[in-house]
């Protein structure tokens, strides 16, 4: 049927987007460091979390019933305890490890990933389960008239858009900034970036507070579209954005892009027409990534690797 | 640089646990211990395996509280001559190898007289074996898999694997069937959609609350899984929406039923949502449960019984961080008949291990009436309380529907 | 190409620490520093700690490691402290060679054991007034022995750490081997001991966690300070010469281990446990440690080692209802396994590097997901494959206790005694294969692939053989998870069983041998000792491998070839 199809394409593309939008701070961090950052995810629920006590302790009543106060302000303050969680880890857990053999920072990020989740777990009020999170976007659903009605919720549209609005402002600031420049360099060739009179340190910590603001841009989405956060949830869509940014190609910005929107693309399709149904969507998602990558081993947009020194 | 760095990160280390520090300091010396009772005989321990970190740990410290409640409330009363009855709560993070070890810590303890839980069959699994091998006995408020105590044959050849271990929670076979019955009977819904979460509690509530349809002649028009730690749930309902149910019966959780509810009124079928008794929280409202979802649960409502209001009141004045969540009242009867048990198997006798048997026999014949309604045991270790209440959401809250004692169709 | 190790880039290292200056300042006094952190560090050991009793009894006069009895009056946490208050005193004083170096260690761990008690004592308190003053009583322990530390920090630093000693002495080839009996005989011990260290936890011994961090803390300090004396290398000399007989040895100590204090029934299941997960950390680390493919869905093999057993168990709720001998169960198993790592191998063929994680990472879901959603019947699905039968042999049951005359041994030592012989077994086929042409193969492939290649070595079929075999070691320990866990259950073989094992082969050293098993031992042990923190026990694990990682990025016993490869001079940097 043609509306269930089309619904199941928009929820394909809200889900992408925001796996995207984690996806994103992957990528920079491995296109940087080469380091697979799994406590990425993490930053993304800490993010929700940091909306989340902003909206309960900090905002008036006044503000939290208007959703064009308080929006912005939750997802500043999701973006800004995200970047602080990020820059921390960078400075107290990675840093002390460059230059140290690839894996150990893989084993400290994993660490991390543990320890940030317990930490919430435990001293955030009740995080033990689920807290709800409020509906701070225009609530409710249009329903699209074609066939049946095509349902998409106006909080889904949101995520939508704003995640690929900041990923293609991310790839313009990476393409056309100093400090863009800076980091592709930093990217290519620390030595020689360091010898142009880059300061790698300062482009490893901004690539961090990227991705932390990104992380946590879409912590706040996804905590307003769903209406419910959990610990858990960064590790879930992690592993999701984690692939994603393979697929497309680790290292690079549109490869996560195309990466994030193929992975939701194939989790709600793959559910609806698939054989096994639903029960079986992760495992069409993992078989679609092994297949590119048997045939297309760099993902869509990554470099053929290239020999480092 | 180091050595700053260190005490910097010692620094805000000793902050964030001075913090959260506080209760345990010398001004209550004396504590919940017995008070004025006699304890000249030492402690003897009730263990428990429950999740106690990790996801599942809303429910598990729900758990460790009420036992610890019961337990707090029999050295008062001094309920078992001489000695003082002390918790001893393992964590087994909802995994059978974790879980094996803290039952094994556990029975090589002398002193543990018997153990509460666990909260998943699955744990369950692994902890049957090693508490049987050393005469443990051991009540779930949770396990709900009917192989527990009917073996791998419960529904054709049932045979109790274990003398040591009973349940105060009902099987899969019961509370399935009942919510499917008040679904297709009494609300009049043909066409359901039937989701789990694959996990063995919901998994196994769903398979058996769908065949039960299917044999009352309504229809399952969609039999679907979500992953266990999905929170968006948009596809699923896009797949069933175009089946058109009239009513959803998810087997699983509150932290996922909720959002499932309201996504489902998201994605534009507002239809009812039912499930189990792991559904009946507060939270499940809070994260999305709508007007009209409806839930089953096991014993008499709250409300009808004093013993469930005291209960409740207890609960609160101990002043617990984590509130007492779906397994609290079962874990608290669980608790207290092994207590009960333990009272009559000592009298004024010591213990050692040739009352464990005794001990045993005397959980198999209890006759309590606890805060989920009379706890009594039948041949296979299973609760003889097959009271059953559906519950619909109204007004923010569960108000009763009809209670009634399941009979198979 | 990207191999697993990134060379150290020298524009990546840290600059030299900003207090190279305080260092300048203290040098002249720093042998009048050692001393005085010495006297201080046992004056910390004397002094109160808490200025009163908590609530679950007396604190700090509990701790003790159960076979030191009290000799001056201390025990537990402040007889080590006098311990390394004295040493620190001595060392100063006898001028010995990498006297800096010494002192240092012996100062970190002062202060690690310090800090682990006082905040334990702050937070059981309530305040910091436990461990300074509080209702007209004073107890400044914490503070004075952790001043102690940071001055033999300082004091050994600010010296100078002098160089380590090459300690060159070779007595004869019976004193070689009565050294080295005696180490393994000291080692037996240390392990039973720090097992059972603060003793199993419980209602009745609230303190055990905490106790036992803190004889943690203590070893590593002595091990710290033992490791620049030039001892610990030479033993280790003596031990390859003699590589036979110490593996022997070794062997035999692990057997002995059900004889000590920790021959319990739980500390043997957790032991079983340990060894199911070394076996297949060692299969792991063919794969990552030789061959250098980094892989993140390794669990699998186990379980579908253990799905196999458990199918071929006879137990009730399995498909194939058939029961077959467990050894033959056992090598099933295992060729089953190793297909699978075949066919997950088999994408090595043109992915690389990261990609190629991802690839593990992917097959490793899809299996975990196919397990839970009951595929072919065959894993019971959300019910798992329960009650599963122990093995047999001659009539005893391997799940019960064993009497041997007047030996009376708990349940669980023949699992134990098993799983010692299978990870023995396992260690040997990884000691051959390493030094094999294949090993060597491998590790050319992980050091450059291309040149490898270009060398002859046919890269494909190589890297495939990594993946079956490793598998295969993997399928052969799940035989045993599924006979003595008893339950098969999908959620055992998550990606954080992964990402843990993958740890304990990081952790302990790749490509290394005993650093597999010492790193499975150390993240399964971890866990288990601080379930008296039940809350925090999460958190501290995390932590403690971020910590463990910045302070041993190459691993707790790294490799020797690799060691050489790898920033020569990282030593310094702690």
């Amino acid at each position: 049927m043609l509306s269930t199809l089309l619904s199941q394409i928009a929820n394909g593309l809200v889900l992408g987007s925001l796996i995207a939008l984690i996806a994103l701070g992957y990528t920079m961090v491995y296109g940087i460091v080469q380091l697979i950052n799994f406590a990425h995810g993490e930053i993304f629920m800490v993010g929700a979390y940091g909306a989340l006590a902003t909206f309960t302790y900090l905002l008036p009543t006044a503000i939290q019933q208007r959703w064009y106060l308080a929006l912005p302000l939750l997802l500043i303050g999701g973006a800004l305890v995200s970047v602080l969680v990020a820059v921390a880890m960078e400075r107290f857990a990675y840093r002390p490890l460059r230059g140290a053999p690839r894996l150990a920072p893989l084993i400290t990020a994993l660490g991390v990933s543990v320890a940030l989740q317990e930490a919430v777990r435990v001293f955030y009020p009740n995080a033990t389960a689920a807290l709800p999170f409020p509906d701070v976007f225009i609530p409710g659903t249009l329903i699209v008239p074609i066939g049946d009605g095509v349902p998409i919720r106006y909080s889904g549209m949101l995520i939508f858009a704003v995640s690929l609005a900041l990923a293609f402002t991310l790839n313009a600031f990476v393409e056309r900034s100093r400090m863009g420049r800076a980091m592709r360099a930093t990217a290519q060739d620390p030595d020689t970036a360091r010898l142009m009179g880059i300061d790698p340190d300062r482009v490893i910590v901004l690539t961090f507070i990227l991705g932390g603001a990104l992380a946590g841009v879409g912590g706040v989405l996804y905590g307003n579209y769903l209406n419910n956060i959990n610990i858990d949830m960064g590790f879930q869509n992690g592993i999701f954005a984690f692939t994603a940014a393979v697929l497309g190609g680790i290292g690079s910005i549109r490869g996560a892009i195309v990466g994030g929107l193929a992975i939701g693309l194939v989790k709600a399709l793959g559910g609806q027409y698939l054989p096994g149904g639903t029960a079986y969507d992760y495992v069409w998602i993992f078989v679609v990534l092994i297949v590119v990558l048997v045939f297309r081993p760099q993902g869509f947009f990554g470099e053929t690797e290239r020999v480092r020194a | 640089m180091t050595r700053r760095r260190t005490i910097v990160t010692a620094a805000i280390l000793a902050g964030a646990l001075g913090l959260t520090a506080c209760g345990t300091n010398q001004t209550e010396a004396s504590g919940s211990g017995g008070g004025s009772c006699d304890t000249s005989k030492g402690n003897l321990v009730i263990g428990m395996v429950a999740p106690l970190s990790g996801s599942l740990s809303a429910l598990g410290l729900g758990m460790r509280n009420s036992a610890k409640l019961a337990v707090d409330q029999a050295n008062q009363k001094c309920t078992v001559k001489g000695y003082k009855l002390a918790l001893q709560a393992e964590d087994d993070q909802a995994t059978a190898q974790v879980a094996g070890q803290a039952a094994t810590k556990l029975s090589s303890d002398p002193n543990v007289v018997g153990v509460v839980g666990t909260l998943n069959s699955s744990t369950s699994q692994t902890v049957q074996p090693i508490l049987a091998a050393k005469n443990i006995v051991q009540i779930s408020p949770a396990n709900t898999n009917p192989t527990l105590t009917l073996g791998a044959n419960a529904a054709t050849a049932p045979a109790r694997p274990y003398k040591t271990y009973f349940r105060v929670a009902t099987t899969d076979l019961i509370q399935g069937p009942f919510g499917a019955q008040y679904l297709v009977n009494k609300a009049g819904k043909k066409n359901i959609a039937v989701i789990d979460d694959g996990k063995t509690y919901g998994a196994g509530l769903a398979d058996q609350a769908a065949a039960e349809i299917t044999k009352l002649g309504g229809k399952v028009v969609a039999r679907e899984k979500v992953g266990e730690k999905d929170t968006d749930f948009s596809g699923v309902i896009s797949k069933i929406r175009a089946l058109n149910p009239d009513a959803v019966y998810y087997g699983g959780e509150y932290p996922a039923a909720g959002p499932l509810s309201a996504q489902l009124a998201g994605g534009g079928l507002s239809v009812p949502l039912m499930g189990g008794d792991a559904l009946q929280a507060k939270e499940y409202i809070s994260l999305g449960g709508r007007e009209g979802d409806l839930v089953t649960s096991v014993g008499a409502p709250a409300t009808s019984l004093p013993s469930a209001a005291q209960f409740i009141t207890d609960y609160k004045a101990a002043n617990y961080s984590e509130d007492y969540n779906t397994y609290g009242v079962l874990t608290f009867d669980a608790t207290n008949v092994i207590i009960a048990g333990l009272a009559t198997t000592i009298g004024t006798a010591t213990f050692d291990d040739s009352k464990r048997q005794g001990l045993i026999d005397a959980v198999q014949a209890t006759k309590y009436s606890g805060a989920s309604g009379d706890v009594a045991f039948d041949e296979f270790g299973d609760t003889t309380n097959k009271l059953l209440t559906v519950y619909a959401v109204k007004a923010g809250d569960f108000s009763v529907i009809e209670s009634g004692t399941f009979k198979s169709s | 190409m990207t191999t697993l190790e990134a060379p150290a880039t020298p524009a990546f290292t840290p600059p030299r620490t900003r207090l190279d200056g305080l260092w300048a300042v203290l040098a002249p006094r720093a042998h009048l520093l050692r001393v005085l952190a010495g006297v201080l560090t046992i004056i910390g050991a004397y002094l109160p700690w808490a200025t009163f009793v908590l609530n679950d009894g007396p604190y700090p006069e509990k701790s003790t490691l159960q076979f030191f009895v009290a000799p001056l009056g201390v025990t537990g946490f402040r007889l080590h402290l006098l311990v390394f208050g004295i040493a620190m005193v001595a060392v100063a004083l006898l001028r010995l060679p990498a006297a800096g170096r010494i002192i240092r260690g012996l100062g970190w761990g002062t202060v690690a054991v310090a800090l682990i008690n006082g905040l334990y004592l702050v937070v059981q308190g309530g305040g910091l007034g436990t461990i300074t003053v509080s209702d007209g009583k004073a107890a400044f322990g914490t503070i004075v022995a952790l001043v102690g530390g940071l001055v033999a920090v300082a004091g050994g630093t600010a010296g100078g750490l002098g160089t380590k000693p090459e300690l060159t002495w070779r007595p004869a080839w019976w004193i070689e081997w009565l050294i080295l009996l005696v180490v393994f005989a000291v080692v037996l011990f240390l392990v039973a001991g720090v097992l059972t260290s603060g003793g199993q936890g419980g209602v009745v011994n609230p303190y055990a966690g905490v106790v036992f961090l803190s004889v943690l803390c203590a070893l590593g300090g002595a091990f710290a300070a033992l490791s620049p004396s030039g001892l610990l290398t030479w033993v280790g000399a003596v031990s390859e010469r003699h590589r036979v007989f110490s593996v022997v040895v070794l062997l035999l100590v692990a057997l002995l281990l059900p004889l000590t204090s920790a021959g319990t029934e739980y500390w043997m299941t957790v032991a079983a446990n340990i060894g199911v997960y070394a076996a297949t950390a060692i299969g792991l680390n063919i794969v990552v440690g030789l061959a250098g493919l980094l892989d993140l869905g390794y669990v699998a093999f186990l379980g579908i080692g253990a799905f196999v057993a458990a199918n071929l168990s006879g137990a009730a709720a399995s498909k194939i209802g058939i029961e077959l001998p467990f050894p033959l169960v056992m090598i099933i198993s295992a060729v089953v396994a190793g297909l699978f790592g075949a066919v997950v191998g088999s994408p090595t063929l043109r992915v690389r590097g990261d990609y190629l994680a991802i690839v593990t990472l992917a097959f490793g879901e899809i299996f975990v997901r196919s397990a839970q959603n009951n595929i072919g019947g065959l894993t019971g699905g959300a019910n798992a494959i329960p009650n599963i039968p122990a093995v047999e042999a001659f009539g005893q049951s391997f799940a019960a206790p064993v009497t041997i005359g007047a030996l009376k041994l708990p349940s669980g030592v023949l699992y134990y005694v098993l799983i010692v012989l299978l990870v023995a077994a396992v260690m040997l086929i990884f000691a051959n294969l390493k030094n094999s042409r294949l090993g060597r193969a491998w590790i050319a492939i992980r050091e450059d692939e291309d040149a490898a290649r270009a060398m002859g070595i046919r890269t494909g079929p190589v890297k495939i053989l990594a993946f079956m075999i490793g598998a295969t070691l993997a399928g052969l320990a799940g035989a045993f998870f599924a006979h003595k866990t008893a339950v098969v259950a999908y959620d055992s073989f998550r990606f954080l069983e992964s990402v843990t094992l993958l740890a304990s082969v990081i952790l302990g050293g790749m490509g290394t041998i005993p650093g597999a098993v010492l790193g499975a031992a150390i993240l399964f042990v971890l866990p288990e000792k601080l379930r008296e923190f039940s809350d925090y026990r999460l958190l501290i694990f995390g932590l403690a491998l971020v910590v463990i990682m910045r302070f041993r990025p190459q691993g707790l016993i790294p490799d020797k070839h690799r060691r050489a490869e790898l920033a020569p001079d990282a030593e310094d940097d702690t």
